[in-house]
């Protein structure tokens, strides 16, 4: 420990101990214990205890702990279970009798203090700190705590309940693997007396007619079959499976959700799935037992396994099918004919289970397009993946939910009323829809899939969020259709698709809606980066309105629009695709959008236009933009000009990412061979490295740099810090010949530095000389700043001294401060 | 009673990171989704880990609900939504729709700047989890879905705040967030009808406070304000970019001009145009006096107010700043801090709490050597004060509150153990135990008037005295049913359905073919020309007026198939 903090933490626990002084912050507590925890990974928690013996008197108090707040109560409990988790200091403490009184009867346990949760959860936690060692368990073996941990299951507050049981499956992996035990017996009634007594619950707990109680035996073996993969959980399950066999003959199943868990734990444990132990048919009979709801996410861990029979597999696939088996009978004119999903012969859902209400309907569907698209990007899917018939489904629901499928049944009209508008399916049908993009289908189908995104994206009744989603799906469709052999970027069927689309997007760059707008123009972004360079796909755009429009909206009142209309602007232009609009009432009005952009960098009172600007801009200096490469010296200066000025200082950091560029493509890449880089080459003569440096003096890029070198947010300054440190990698070889430098403009330079550093912002340093900028890089220590600023600067404030000198500096002082919350 | 489970994540007895789980009617809804300031690991989100083993959030969840833009209730709503993974509606009011970003991104700015954060959420994040947002109105009922519906009613506290009703059938349960029963200098009070919610989950923040009143606060603030001017000192006011800001910003304009000071006041980020954007867009939410006074005068444009340039912190003379961060822990606050604490003409007014580790904690905590980075030491020699203006509901506030909603019960959350014991106490008595003699309670009666005497009796006892019969008034209606099945038959669905749904009231099928639940009577009847339609006539007392109209409107919905 710290000496410093070593000095003030009497004074600390003195605070601590004494119930008149309120703890100041509730995160305190939390971040001491932190600190402990720390201090005795690292080394010995006795000798922490004898160098500091105030914390001894510390957790005395605990005795009367009536005095005490629940919380320094739980903080006290929890220490002293961090401390006793090594075995020479919990025998120091219990020859103190100090444990017995803190985790037994005569503490807490028995007083009013217990009613707290807080209290209870920090008895909870100081037993799991502490038992780790054989000692720990004869403690608990004797103080009688297992049966208190037994209660506790079933406690009020859910977090201790759930603490609980993790304890439990603590003490019962530790009790086993105690080396004075032996190798564990086949028979879990020559177990550690400890693991007996709690398997003997969890079998009770298993054989009980009350549903929590059984839940809580079933989440017990879950967490442990999940966590300890020792050959006795083998014995264990062996031990116990009847049971839980047992459980799937009661009518309905109890905690079948716990039931799934436990059982998908034991299939997942390396040491049980090899050996099997009647586990698949088990898993066989629960998924033929259980609701179909209940049954899909058990069929879907089945089929995320690594390791499991075919038969199961199929079985486990069949149901996770069947929702949608139901609905493609229910849509079809012959029900049960092939492009049924999975084949429906021996699927033994009925539609009725689809129909009881809408909201399971809604509910069952929702999962099951959810575990297919979770599943199908795996490579244990099974194999062959049904394509067509999933495609198919989808596009049956997305109809069914827009009111455009035909029903052929009572079931299919069912569905329909079920369905119509229904926002939630939709866009779980448009999200598992843009991940079969992924796979191959008949033409037809694929034909379908446009259509139905087609009316979707067509639709008057889409909601924002559904629009956003069938955006993401057409671009995933129009991302995977195969490209024509005959050359061309997109296949005929997708091109006459973004025809058909593009008279669309207009209506949604008109949406009052601001995400509709918005999820608009991202997709016109993305378009236009992908097929900006397609004939029919520029031809049909610009007889389009979408450019026009596109270009008001930079002019709208969200700024996350005005922020995407600056990206797709960018876009559009980068690609020749922005024409400047003939404006009738204004004809003065036409300007390039260079400086369309540059007026919003310079005015607009958002983060995000200025930040999209400043992106474009960089993105144009990298690809040589047109307007751009006319006078890329002009431009820089133009943007460093405003940039460096922002208050957003993620605009600053962007200006410099932009510098960093124009260095790079004047000096070369730091590891570049560019043959036609201006790179000074090694001992390269004073006047080619001062000319190669003129254009940065001339954009004033080393003013921006220098200053903001001392900017106060962080990033800034480390992003300068990287620049300047390439910049004299650059200039090494040049300033090695100079030698020292100490003209009158480093004497001005340095002097700015200081002033820039002691927080005075002062006016710009005007006209910079080469030589002096190399001789500053030199003298400058930019790799301690470099270092300093990677530490962060919660490294003073969330030190141990902080944290401690705090927590003093709060004793006695009362407020309501602590109460109020921003 | 029906069972309700209530789950708090996060603030259950303490304040930050507000996140509480409510089941209601086989619903699941998340009321507020925030952070908790103090910490910078795991523990500074709720945790989710709870909903997450039960399946997927999307299909476990109905929707979540934002009560207010502050971010201990909505900081990690990006972070649950876009990284956790939850896809499903998320329902706040417009003002919080509207700010909620704001202070997010600003929250996200300052975590990147300040810590380097890499693995956090972005500002694209941010904007994919606002599309998922449905704004509300006040008092407008939304329909989550067919049995789910919510209720936004006024919170006061700061613009856009609200509490929400959230009901599945007959049952109910009302979420107050943070909420303030007196109005301030911009916002109203806290209003709710009397909903009679089964359930009243409650702030307890001032659980044993009477608050003194915010106006001596203000004149405090305003005094200190302005001693420090006189003596050409500066003053440093730490806030966030909204909320607090406007609010004090109104304070000291006001000021300005009844004292026609002439020293600037600035605002340090580029933030107050859009922050005031909102504040006059969303005017109606503001309390009666700013209303009133808008078509004279806008409160939120500012004509003292100024933005801040960096290059100002030098000037010399008394000047005013607003800055951010709030807890002067990064940023603008920090480094004009720096600048003016040496100085002891000049002040720091922190307007609001601070948590431990940032400089803010440390000088509200009498600390006046201050270590910053690199081992420097800032003495602080600058005056420094503490005001604040948090309004929550103090307890005769959330008494009043419970008197306004009757609920059946109460939880108390976002507040102290112990302090909640002793408002628990408070409820119960003033709610459950013997009437108050003094306190005036609503009487069910008949006043008779004979040989110059009143009397006050019983309806009933009225009736026999008098010798007359009682009138029955029901009220009917008539609820068209497909079914081409008999009359009897249909009967026998309707009472097979209805006893599966309403397992806690008494349904029978009486021998004449009708069926009763408590005192609704209904009949199947053949419709007089479609011999598919069956017709329900339903009747009840004005006593069940609640259960008829739910009744009703399931009868509506129609049959499930399998009722026989």
């Amino acid at each position: 420990m710290d000496p410093e903090c070593s000095q003030l933490l009497p004074a600390l626990c003195a605070v601590l101990a004494d119930p008149r002084q309120p703890v100041a912050d509730d995160t305190c507590l939390e971040k001491l214990l932190d600190w402990f925890k720390t201090i005795a990974d690292a080394g010995s928690s006795l000798l922490l205890l004898q160098e500091n013996p105030c914390l001894v008197t510390l957790l005395c108090p605990v005795l009367k702990p009536q005095d005490l707040s629940p919380r320094v109560l739980a903080f006290l409990l929890r220490l002293a279970g961090i401390l006793a988790a090594q075995e020479d200091c919990f025998q120091h403490l219990q020859q103190g009798d100090l444990l017995p009184r803190l985790f037994g009867e005569a503490g807490p346990l028995g007083g009013a203090a217990w009613t707290a949760p807080t209290v209870r959860s920090g008895w909870i936690q100081g037993l799991c700190s502490l038992t780790q060692h054989p000692s720990a368990l004869c403690f608990l073996a004797h103080s009688g705590a297992v049966d208190t941990i037994f209660s506790l299951q079933g406690d009020s507050s859910l977090f201790v309940a759930s603490a609980a049981g993790q304890l439990l499956v603590h003490i019962l992996g530790l009790s086993m693997q105690a080396p004075a035990e032996g190798h564990p017996s086949l028979q879990p009634a020559h177990w550690p007396a400890c693991a007996q007594k709690i398997v003997g619950h969890i079998e009770e707990s298993l054989r009980a007619t009350a549903t929590p109680q059984v839940t809580q035996a079933l989440n017990v073996l879950t967490t442990m079959f999940s966590h300890c993969h020792d050959p006795w959980t083998q014995v264990l399950w062996v031990h116990l499976s009847p049971l839980v066999a047992c459980l799937l003959e009661k009518d309905p199943v109890p905690a079948a959700h716990s039931l799934v868990d436990l059982l998908l734990s034991v299939a997942r444990s390396p040491v049980l799935s090899s050996s099997s132990c009647g586990l698949w048919d088990t898993l066989a009979q629960t998924l033929s037992r259980l609701r179909a709801s209940q049954a899909g996410p058990l069929a879907l861990g089945i089929l995320k396994l690594q390791e499991c029979p075919k038969a199961l597999r199929a079985q486990a696939f069949a149901v996770l099918l069947q929702p949608l088996t139901c609905v493609l009978e229910a849509t079809t004119q012959a029900p049960g004919l092939p492009g049924s999903v999975g084949g429906t012969a021996d699927a033994p859902l009925t539609a009725g289970m689809l129909l009881p209400s809408k909201a399971a309907c809604v509910g069952l569907l929702c999962q099951t397009l959810a575990h297919l698209e979770l599943l199908q990007p795996l490579p244990q899917r099974p194999s062959p993946w049904p394509w067509a018939p999933l495609l198919s489904a989808a596009v049956t629901i997305l109809r069914l939910c827009n009111g455009s499928a035909t029903p052929t049944s009572d079931t299919g009209t069912h569905l329909c009323a079920f369905l119509a508008g229904c926002v939630r399916v939709q866009r779980a049908a448009l999200d598992f829809l843009g991940t079969l993009s992924q796979g191959t289908g008949p033409q037809e189908l694929v034909t379908q899939v446009f259509a139905i995104l087609l009316e979707y994206l067509t639709s008057p009744d889409s909601s924002p969020t559904v629009l956003k989603k069938a955006f993401q799906a057409t671009l995933q469709w129009l991302q995977s259709s195969p490209k024509p052999s005959g050359g061309g970027d997109l296949e005929p069927h997708a091109q006459l698709f973004l025809r058909e689309l593009l008279p669309v997007l207009p209506k949604r760059l008109c949406s009052p809606c601001w995400d509709v707008r918005d999820s608009g123009l991202e997709f016109l972004t993305q378009t236009v980066r992908r097929w900006g360079g397609q004939a029919g796909f520029r031809h049909a755009l610009l007889a389009s309105e979408v450019p026009e429009l596109t270009e008001q909206l930079l002019r709208d009142p969200e700024s996350y629009v005005r922020a995407s209309a600056v990206a797709a602007m960018g876009q559009l232009s980068s690609r020749g695709l922005h024409i400047i609009p003939a404006s009738p009432g204004h004809p003065g009005a036409q300007q390039s959008l260079l400086e369309e952009l540059l007026h919003i960098l310079s005015t607009d009172s958002e983060g995000f236009p200025r930040r999209a600007v400043m992106q474009v801009f960089t993105q144009w200096l990298r690809d040589s933009h047109a307007d751009v490469a006319a006078d890329t010296e002009h431009f820089v200066a133009r943007v460093l000009r405003v940039a460096s000025q922002d208050l957003d200082w993620e605009v600053r950091a962007q200006g410099l990412e932009l510098a960093l560029v124009f260095l790079e493509q004047t000096l070369g890449q730091p590891s570049s061979s560019c043959p036609y880089a201006m790179t000074p080459p090694a001992a390269a003569p004073p006047s080619l490295v001062a000319q190669a440096l003129q254009p940065f003096c001339r954009v004033q890029l080393f003013d921006f740099a220098f200053r903001a070198l001392f900017d106060c947010d962080r990033p800034v300054a480390q992003k300068s810090c990287d620049l300047l440190l390439f910049l004299r990698a650059k200039t090494a070889s040049y300033s090695d010949q100079q030698g020292s430098s100490s003209g009158p403009d480093v004497a001005s330079l340095e002097a700015a530095l200081q002033r820039w550093q002691a927080g005075d912002q002062g006016q710009p340093l005007g006209d910079l000389e080469p030589e002096a900028v190399v001789a500053v890089l030199r003298s400058l220590d930019l790799e301690g700043l470099r270092g300093a600023l990677a530490e962060s600067s919660d490294h003073a404030e969330q030190s141990p001294l902080s944290l401690l000198q705090d927590m003093l500096a709060t004793a006695g002082i009362l407020g309501e401060n602590e109460a109020d919350c921003y | 009673m029906p069972e309700i489970r209530v789950t708090p994540l996060g603030a259950g007895q303490d304040v930050g990171r507000s996140c509480i789980l409510v089941s209601i009617g086989g619903k699941n809804v998340m009321l507020d989704c925030g952070m908790h300031m103090g910490f910078n690991d795991d523990r500074r989100f709720p945790d989710f880990s709870y909903i997450t083993r039960n399946g997927r959030l999307t299909d476990f969840l109905d929707c979540v609900i934002i009560s207010h833009f502050h971010l201990d209730h909505c900081g990690a709503l990006p972070y649950f939504s876009e990284m956790v993974g939850y896809d499903g509606p998320i329902y706040m009011t417009h003002p919080t729709q509207a700010i909620c970003p704001i202070l997010l991104e600003d929250y996200r700015k300052i975590a990147v700047d300040k810590k380097g954060e890499a693995n956090f959420f972005t500002s694209q994040m941010i904007k994919d989890c606002m599309k998922k947002v449905v704004a509300v109105h006040l008092h407008q009922t939304v329909q989550v879905d067919d049995e789910l519906e919510i209720k936004a009613y006024y919170a006061g506290h700061v613009l856009g705040a609200a509490m929400f009703q959230i009901k599945v059938g007959s049952e109910s349960v009302v979420y107050t967030g943070d909420y303030n029963m007196t109005p301030d200098r911009h916002l109203g009070a806290a209003w709710i009808d009397k909903c009679r919610p089964n359930l009243l989950i409650t702030e307890s923040t001032y659980a044993t406070t009477i608050r003194d009143s915010k106006r001596c606060r203000e004149r405090d603030f305003l005094k200190k304000v302005h001693e420090a001017v006189e003596r050409g000192g500066k003053v440093l006011i730490p806030v966030f970019a909204l909320g607090r800001a406007q609010e004090l910003c109104i304070l000291l304009e006001t000021f300005w001009e009844r004292m026609n000071l002439k020293a600037p006041i600035y605002f340090s980020t580029g933030l107050t145009e859009k922050a005031n954007h909102y504040y006059k867009l969303f005017i109606t939410w503001t309390n009666q006096k700013i209303r009133k006074t808008f078509v004279q005068r806008n409160m939120f444009e500012f004509k003292h107010i100024k933005a801040f340039d960096r290059a100002f912190a030098d000037n010399p003379g008394p000047m005013v700043v607003f800055a951010t961060p709030g807890m002067l822990h990064a940023g603008q606050s920090l480094q004009i801090f720096r600048k003016w604490a040496g100085n002891e003409k000049n002040m720091v007014i922190m307007p609001g709490y601070c948590v431990q580790g940032t400089v803010g904690h440390k000088i509200l905590s009498g600390q006046r050597k201050l270590e910053m980075e690199g081992r420097q030491v800032l003495e602080v020699k600058m005056q420094v004060e503490y005001m604040s203006f948090s309004a929550h509901a103090d307890a005769k506030g959330i008494m009043q509150l419970v008197g306004q909603a009757e609920p059946e019960n109460v939880l108390l959350v976002h507040g102290e153990a112990k302090k909640m014991e002793f408002l628990k106490q408070k409820i119960e008595q003033e709610f459950r135990l013997l009437p108050d003699a003094k306190k005036p309670r609503l009487l069910h009666g008949t006043l008779i008037m004979k040989d110059s005497n009143f009397r006050l009796v019983s309806s009933e006892q009225a009736l026999k005295e008098l010798g007359l019969a009682e009138h029955q008034l029901r009220f009917t209606c008539r609820v068209h049913l497909h079914d081409p099945r008999k009359e009897q038959e249909t009967a026998l669905r309707v009472y097979s359905h209805l006893k599966s749904v309403l397992k806690d009231h008494c349904v029978q099928h009486l021998p004449d073919g009708s069926v009763t639940v408590e005192s609704i009577l209904i009949q199947a009847a053949a419709h007089s020309e479609d011999p598919g339609t069956k017709v329900l006539l339903v009747s009840w007392t004005y006593q069940d007026e609640e259960l008829g109209s739910y009744l009703t409107s399931l009868l509506k919905k129609g049959l499930p198939q399998g009722a026989t």
